[in-house]
């Protein structure tokens, strides 16, 4: 059984940051706590503690 | 049993296992591998002059191992065929020589040490999934003690104990000392409701059989005292709740917890259990002569056979996956398959037996009209272009795709195919068109939408079944938003193919909207999840090429959900306006040289390609 | 590849004043007729219903449409009813389109007729555009035979055996079991009736 853990998401329509259940190879429905979104991304940058260097 | 047994209509193959089911919906090639009871069941006579002199004996797998047989035996008394069988494995051998005693005995000659298994092939319209269940088996749940402490069976066994019919012929009596006991105590939700062993989900039948246990056992002898425990009783079906009452009148104590441990009296081989009652919150010590484990229902364990045979699908507790839970609860997402009884979810007799007829009517329904109407959008399939990547077998949700890679070879049976449209948007080499939602249909109406003022507009795909539907249930409700948004329906979001968001977003759409059912409302079982995987790609590949990933949306919207797409929109609408022209123009730029770039590396390849087949 | 040399009839509801209560159908007519392809363009108050019909399938006939777009509700309402429409006059169902101008244009932007017509004529050429790459399609019929395999003979398996051989089909009963049965023939009793359960 793949092993289930806690990641760093982000909400690309509202930005919010929120961590949900993670388990490598399995699809999930993510959903943003704050706006309903689905559009809930892993946080990569957050992981690997580089900072966020978004391009405007 | 025996109306099935005698039926004209019926065949009747026990004994029996399905080698081979080929096909689709009104056309199934089904081979069945019937194996030898080395006994004539059409002359055999039930006597059981056989088995008395048969000298081997077993365990009876038909009373839980509880009793024996011999290894020429009849099932059960009342079994349908009624006629004996040879168990070849406990056998003393073919060889007459050997033994024979059966042979010599059998008035009527009709055993045949010889006799080979038969294959039987033949062609039906409908199948009907009625493959059962496994009862738990509680060996792994050490704290209970089970086969470790004689006294602590399985409801199964239990149920034997009490039978009329059973290997102690009505006597109720504890396995030690074949004595009647006098406690009995009950452990409900054993392999059920439980994360920890992966059995999450109730088991619908426990509560009622040991409710229907313990007015057995108080009927038969009021003077032995029951106690049950419990995590929550549910007792919700006609006539359930009376039951309950019943048992809690005659005198069965309901105790809420459930025993950590069951620990045995070496020397008067009695159990002893701790428990903490939620209801009063106190640590209670019970001590009973015999326990029963009420067992949960669990997949069987051979359902991966069938399975294979009709390519069905599991939900995560492992029972099969119906076409849709609520609407389609007795169809299997393929046409023509339909589910009966436990194979799809726990159920009881009376749950069972309605689920079987609802399946003989939905088989009927296809049967009676002789003729079934296939859909007409469907997938095309260019075998000169496909490269036997196996790709749109493994996204393929029904099935209708084998691939070879090694062989190089792919058929495709598109009567199998309901029309979502994943496989075309997943083909790399253009092999699979998508009839009625082409790539050419789709790219144009995104360039129509996109002809004039192109940043005014936020591009979004709908499927067909929610997000599509959930658009008409919002303007159903006269719910404004914004008018920026336009709209593309495909049949299911798998459909969207990547090059479609790229092309939206090179002709100046400023956003992109994916959006299409909630997981479990998928209408094409899961072709979802390739939608989201292929946005979370296009992510990845936005952030390499510097574009914004929050430009491409992922949402998914029921066809009730009017609210929410109305607040999609006029969120969108708000992410719109931030976009700049000048965002727009870059990133037009970045994804014409990327195609530029595609093309140039397509071309290389396909200059490449001649040498490299000689190489 | 489009064909280009299509004939295309573009019929345009008003719905009463569900369509023109936002939206100048006058001026998506007007626009229709411009659209590449578009030979015929009209209006009417209820294109699903009698009279409606009745225009289309007198302008398939007498201007020889190839395909037809009806701008008005949801192709979730009233496709079937456009489909066979034109199918009764000859044309394959699939070469009729609706572009929803109602549900996800005029009842959602009532208040801006100029944005929500501008969105109708999009939404109209996007179709009118699609029109072009459709092609016909055909609904296939198999026959069924009539006979089904049960797989597994308990409980469940029975009853449905018993259901359809009484109907009259035959049916064929696999159980890997030497007996029928299943699970249910080792209970002594069942609930809720508390009787045998062979």
């Amino acid at each position: 059984m793949p092993e289930t853990e806690e990641k760093d998401f982000k909400c690309l329509r509202c930005s919010a940051e929120f961590k949900l259940p993670y388990t490598k190879g399995v699809m999930q429905e993510r959903t943003c706590p704050k706006c309903g979104s689905n559009s809930v991304r892993l946080d990569r940058k957050k992981e690997k503690g580089a900072p966020a260097g978004e391009k405007k | 049993m025996m109306d099935v047994g005698r039926h004209p209509n019926i065949k009747l193959l026990t004994n029996s296992k399905v080698e081979a089911i080929k096909g689709y919906v009104g056309n199934f090639d089904v081979k069945v591998l019937k194996k030898t009871r080395y006994v004539d069941e059409t002359q055999c006579t039930a006597c059981g002059d056989c088995a008395e002199v048969c000298p081997v004996v077993v365990p009876d797998a038909y009373q839980q191992g509880l009793s024996s047989r011999k290894a020429i035996y009849i099932p059960f008394p009342q079994a349908v065929p009624s006629a004996s069988l040879i168990d070849m494995e406990s056998c003393l051998g073919t060889n007459p020589i050997a033994c024979g005693k059966c042979a010599d005995k059998c008035d009527k000659k009709c055993i045949d040490y010889d006799a080979k298994d038969e294959t039987i092939e033949f062609k039906v319209g409908t199948v009907i999934v009625a493959t059962g269940m496994d009862v738990f088996d509680p060996v792994i749940l050490e704290e209970y003690g089970y086969t470790k402490h004689e006294n602590v069976v399985t409801s199964m066994e239990f149920e034997r104990l009490l039978s009329a019919g059973g290997p102690s012929d009505g006597h109720f009596i504890r396995p030690t000392d074949r004595q009647r006991p006098k406690t009995v105590g009950f452990v409900q939700c054993v392999g059920s409701r439980c994360e920890k062993i992966g059995k999450p989900y109730c088991s619908n039948i426990c509560c009622m059989n040991t409710i229907k246990d313990t007015l057995l056992l108080k009927d038969h002898y009021p003077d032995i005292q029951a106690k049950v425990f419990y995590i929550d009783i549910r007792a919700f079906g006609k006539g359930f709740e009376d039951l309950f009452k019943r048992s809690k009148e005659a005198g069965v104590q309901y105790i809420r917890g459930i025993p950590g441990e069951i620990t045995e009296d070496p020397k008067s081989r009695n159990l002893k259990v701790m428990v903490e009652d939620t209801t009063s919150n106190k640590i209670e010590e019970h001590e009973f002569d015999m326990m029963v484990l009420s067992v949960g229902v669990t997949p069987r364990l051979d359902m991966p056979e069938v399975q294979q045979l009709l390519t069905l699908s599991k939900t995560p507790d492992g029972f099969f996956m119906e076409a849709h839970p609520k609407l389609k609860p007795v169809d299997a997402p393929s046409t023509g398959i339909y589910f009966a009884g436990c194979a799809e979810a726990p159920k009881d007799v009376k749950d069972s037996v309605t689920q079987a007829s609802a399946a003989a009517a939905r088989a009927e329904t296809l049967l009676s009209a002789g003729k079934v109407k296939l859909e007409a959008i469907t997938s095309t399939l260019d075998t000169a272009l496909c490269r036997y990547c196996a790709t749109c077998s493994r996204v393929c949700p029904y099935g209708a795709f084998t691939v070879d890679p090694k062989k190089k070879t792919i058929s495709y049976i598109d009567a199998l195919c309901k029309g979502c449209g994943t496989c075309a948007a997943e083909c790399r080499f253009g092999a699979l068109t998508m009839k009625h939602f082409t790539d050419e249909q789709i790219v144009t109406q995104i360039d129509a939408h996109l002809a004039e003022d192109p940043g005014e507009k936020v591009i979004v795909f709908a499927c067909n079944w929610c997000s599509y539907a959930g658009a008409d249930t919002c303007g159903g409700a006269r719910l404004q938003y914004p008018p920026n948004q336009r709209l593309i329906r495909t049949m299911c979001s798998g459909r969207v193919d990547e090059k479609f968001v790229l092309h939206a977003f090179r002709k100046g759409a400023p956003m992109v909207v994916v959006s299409g059912c909630h997981y479990v409302d998928c209408h094409y079982i899961d072709a979802n999840r390739w939608t989201q995987k292929r946005v979370e790609k296009l992510w990845d590949k936005f952030e390499k090429w510097g574009i914004r990933p929050e430009r491409l949306l992922l949402e998914w919207i029921s066809a009730a959900e009017g609210q929410r797409f109305q607040k999609t929109m006029q969120d969108i609408e708000e992410l719109r306006k931030k976009v700049t022209k000048e965002e727009i123009e870059q990133t037009v730029k970045i994804l014409t040289e990327e195609e530029e770039k595609d093309k140039a590396k397509a071309k290389k390849k396909q200059a490449d390609s001649p040498t490299k087949k000689k190489s | 590849m489009p064909q280009d040399d299509l004939k295309i009839g573009v019929f345009i509801c008003e719905c009463g004043t569900n369509i023109a209560g936002s939206v100048d159908v006058d001026s998506v007519v007007a626009n229709a007729k411009k659209t590449g392809n578009v030979v015929y363009s009209t209006k009417s108050r209820y294109m699903c219903s009698e009279p409606g019909q009745a225009e289309i399938k007198k302008a398939i006939k007498e201007e020889k449409l190839d395909r037809v777009i009806i701008a008005a509700c949801s192709p979730r309402m009233h496709e079937p009813t456009f489909r066979e429409c034109v199918a009764s006059v000859g044309m394959n169902p699939y070469l009729v389109d609706m572009a929803n101008i109602r549900e996800q244009c005029s009842w959602v932007h009532m208040g801006n007729r100029e944005a929500a017509t501008k969105k109708a004529k999009d939404i109209m050429k996007a179709y009118v555009a699609r029109a072009r790459y459709l092609q016909p399609q055909e609904e296939k019929e198999i026959p069924v035979e009539r006979a089904t395999l049960i797989i597994g003979g308990g409980i469940a398996g029975m009853q449905s055996a018993l259901d359809l051989a009484d109907a009259g089909y035959q049916v064929y009963l696999v159980e890997k079991e030497p007996s029928l049965g299943g699970l249910m023939s080792k209970l002594a009793k069942t609930y809720p009736t508390m009787d045998c359960a062979i």
